[in-house]
């Protein structure tokens, strides 16, 4: 594919849960090495979309185009391929609780590598957990002994070890203080710089999402009511998008 | 018409579970790490367990042949009656309803809470399949695990009956020996192992599809692990009933 094909797309997005509607038309893209972030209200499905783009869910509606490749419908079989291409940071980090941190790196890279020795996957956990500023030993932490922020750290060190083109963050700064939640922010743009990643982040904290954005979107009643820089964001005149960017409890 | 969908629906998945299963058992033995760490879990872990619980089943068993033998039928037929009952069905039946609160439970909490925390999508995202590197470790631990489990427990079992029939009922060691001895039939013991192998395999994949299908919170968690024990339960029974009428 060439570098003006969008890597993520998102085309006329529906998804319902029994008689709940969260996902009614959404329009989105995601161009390759920019970082998108997508605010809006809690529960009002932003998480959702991002397991549409991973492909953990199937859309009712829409399509879901991966560089190109459309993996929303049903005669897709290769998600596993499309997967391999990305990483994803959950919400609560979703370490494996039963492994330590470096083997939490190293389980799906040993599985998918069976060439690599001991050794070698040794030093990948070290690489990667000092790419997200953590010491080596760090690896031989258990989640249980881990903070918050470590935990995301972890988390992300785990995400970027198979080498991803894509790198999903579901509300990365969530539940953390300021400051951890910056060095979570600064991993981000890290993330951006160094490897070159498409990023696509799911949020509502906007300290955050203007730090780390190069634009927001904003997912509203099911659908994107807004999309632009951080600049464009904070001098825009929609009431929906001033009210969630205030903290205001009611439209002005 | 939605009660009558619902269990076929259920056992479609069930089917489409199992079938999975089958078809990556080969892979099993690519992580024997994961294999010997389950078996370790469910059948080390659990020894004690059993041990104290076939201690009960084998005397409970002994003062019930004698209660029912009472002057009809001679004492030194003791061990002839544990050594049956114990083998063929207390010791693999009474052991699975125990391991399906201890173990079953277990899995279905711990695959539950997995997926309230969002591991069951981290694994998918990951390319690691949870039914190769879940389900199976489990499934097959506990197919391997049980029926050595049961052969420690019948034996523990024996004991159990030995002590009573020894020191309540004074008959001799060398008595009980011999009444063990009479009419034992190793095909018996193959029938209880049997047992035992199939309620492994009842206990570990009810454990594991519950907590798969765990709703959100520790509500759903804790349900999912009372459905696993309940439904392991029945099943448990219900299969010894089809083994039992099988066999004889």
């Amino acid at each position: 594919m060439n570098a003006q094909t969008p890597m993520i797309e998102l085309r006329k997005l529906g998804k319902s849960f029994g008689s709940q509607t969260v996902l009614r038309s959404v329009d989105l893209t995601a161009k390759r090495g920019e970082t998108l972030v997508i605010i809006g209200a809690s529960g009002g499905g932003k998480s959702v979309i991002l397991k549409h783009c991973i492909g953990l869910m199937r859309p009712d509606a829409g399509e879901v185009v991966v560089d190109g490749t459309t993996i929303s419908s049903h005669d897709f079989m290769d998600v596993q391929t499309i997967r391999r291409r990305m990483g994803m940071l959950f919400q609560g980090a979703a370490l494996f609780d039963s492994m330590n941190a470096g083997e939490n790196i190293k389980f799906a890279v040993r599985e998918h590598n069976p060439e690599m020795t001991e050794d070698e996957l040794d030093a990948m956990a070290v690489e990667k957990l000092n790419q997200v500023h953590l010491p080596a030993e760090a690896r031989l932490k258990m989640p249980s002994e881990l903070s918050g922020g470590m935990k995301k750290r972890v988390a992300l060190a785990r995400a970027i070890a198979m080498n991803p083109e894509i790198l999903l963050y579901d509300e990365p700064t969530t539940g953390l203080d300021p400051i951890t939640a910056d060095v979570i922010n600064d991993l981000i743009l890290d993330m951006q710089r160094e490897l070159g990643v498409t990023s696509l982040v799911v949020t509502h904290d906007m300290v955050s999402a203007y730090k780390v954005a190069n634009r927001i979107a904003m997912l509203h009643e099911g659908r994107i009511i807004f999309s632009g820089t951080p600049d464009e964001i904070r001098a825009t005149d929609n009431p929906h998008v001033r009210q969630f960017i205030n903290g205001q409890r009611e439209l002005k | 018409m939605r009660v009558l969908i619902a269990p076929l629906e259920e056992l479609g998945e069930i089917s489409a579970l199992f079938w999975g299963l089958v078809r990556r058992f080969p892979l099993a033995f690519k992580n024997p790490d994961l294999l010997i760490q389950q078996m370790m879990r469910m059948g080390v872990s659990s020894l004690p367990l059993v041990l104290v619980i076939s201690v009960f089943i084998g005397a409970v068993t002994a003062i019930q042949a004698h209660y029912q033998f009472r002057s009809l039928v001679p004492d030194i037929y003791l061990g002839t009656a544990v050594c049956k009952f114990v083998i063929v069905e207390s010791g693999p039946v009474l052991t699975a309803l125990v391991l399906a609160g201890r173990v079953g439970s277990a899995i279905a909490a711990e695959v539950g809470s997995m997926k309230e925390k969002e591991e069951l999508d981290a694994m998918a995202v990951l390319d690691l399949d949870p039914l190769r590197y879940l389900a199976l470790p489990r499934v097959l631990g506990g197919l391997l695990a049980f029926p050595l489990l049961v052969v420690v427990s019948d034996c523990v079992a024996m004991l159990g009956g030995w002590a009573i029939s020894r020191w309540n009922f004074h008959l001799t060691s060398a008595g009980y020996i011999h009444g063990t001895r009479f009419l034992f039939d190793p095909y018996d013991l193959w029938v209880g192992l049997i047992k035992s192998f199939c309620f492994g395999l009842v206990i570990c994949f009810m454990g594991y599809y519950h907590g798969m299908r765990a709703g959100a919170g520790a509500r759903g968690v804790g349900q999912a692990t009372m459905r696993s024990v309940v439904s392991s339960c029945v099943l448990i029974l219900v299969l010894d009933f089809f083994i039992v009428y099988t066999a004889y």
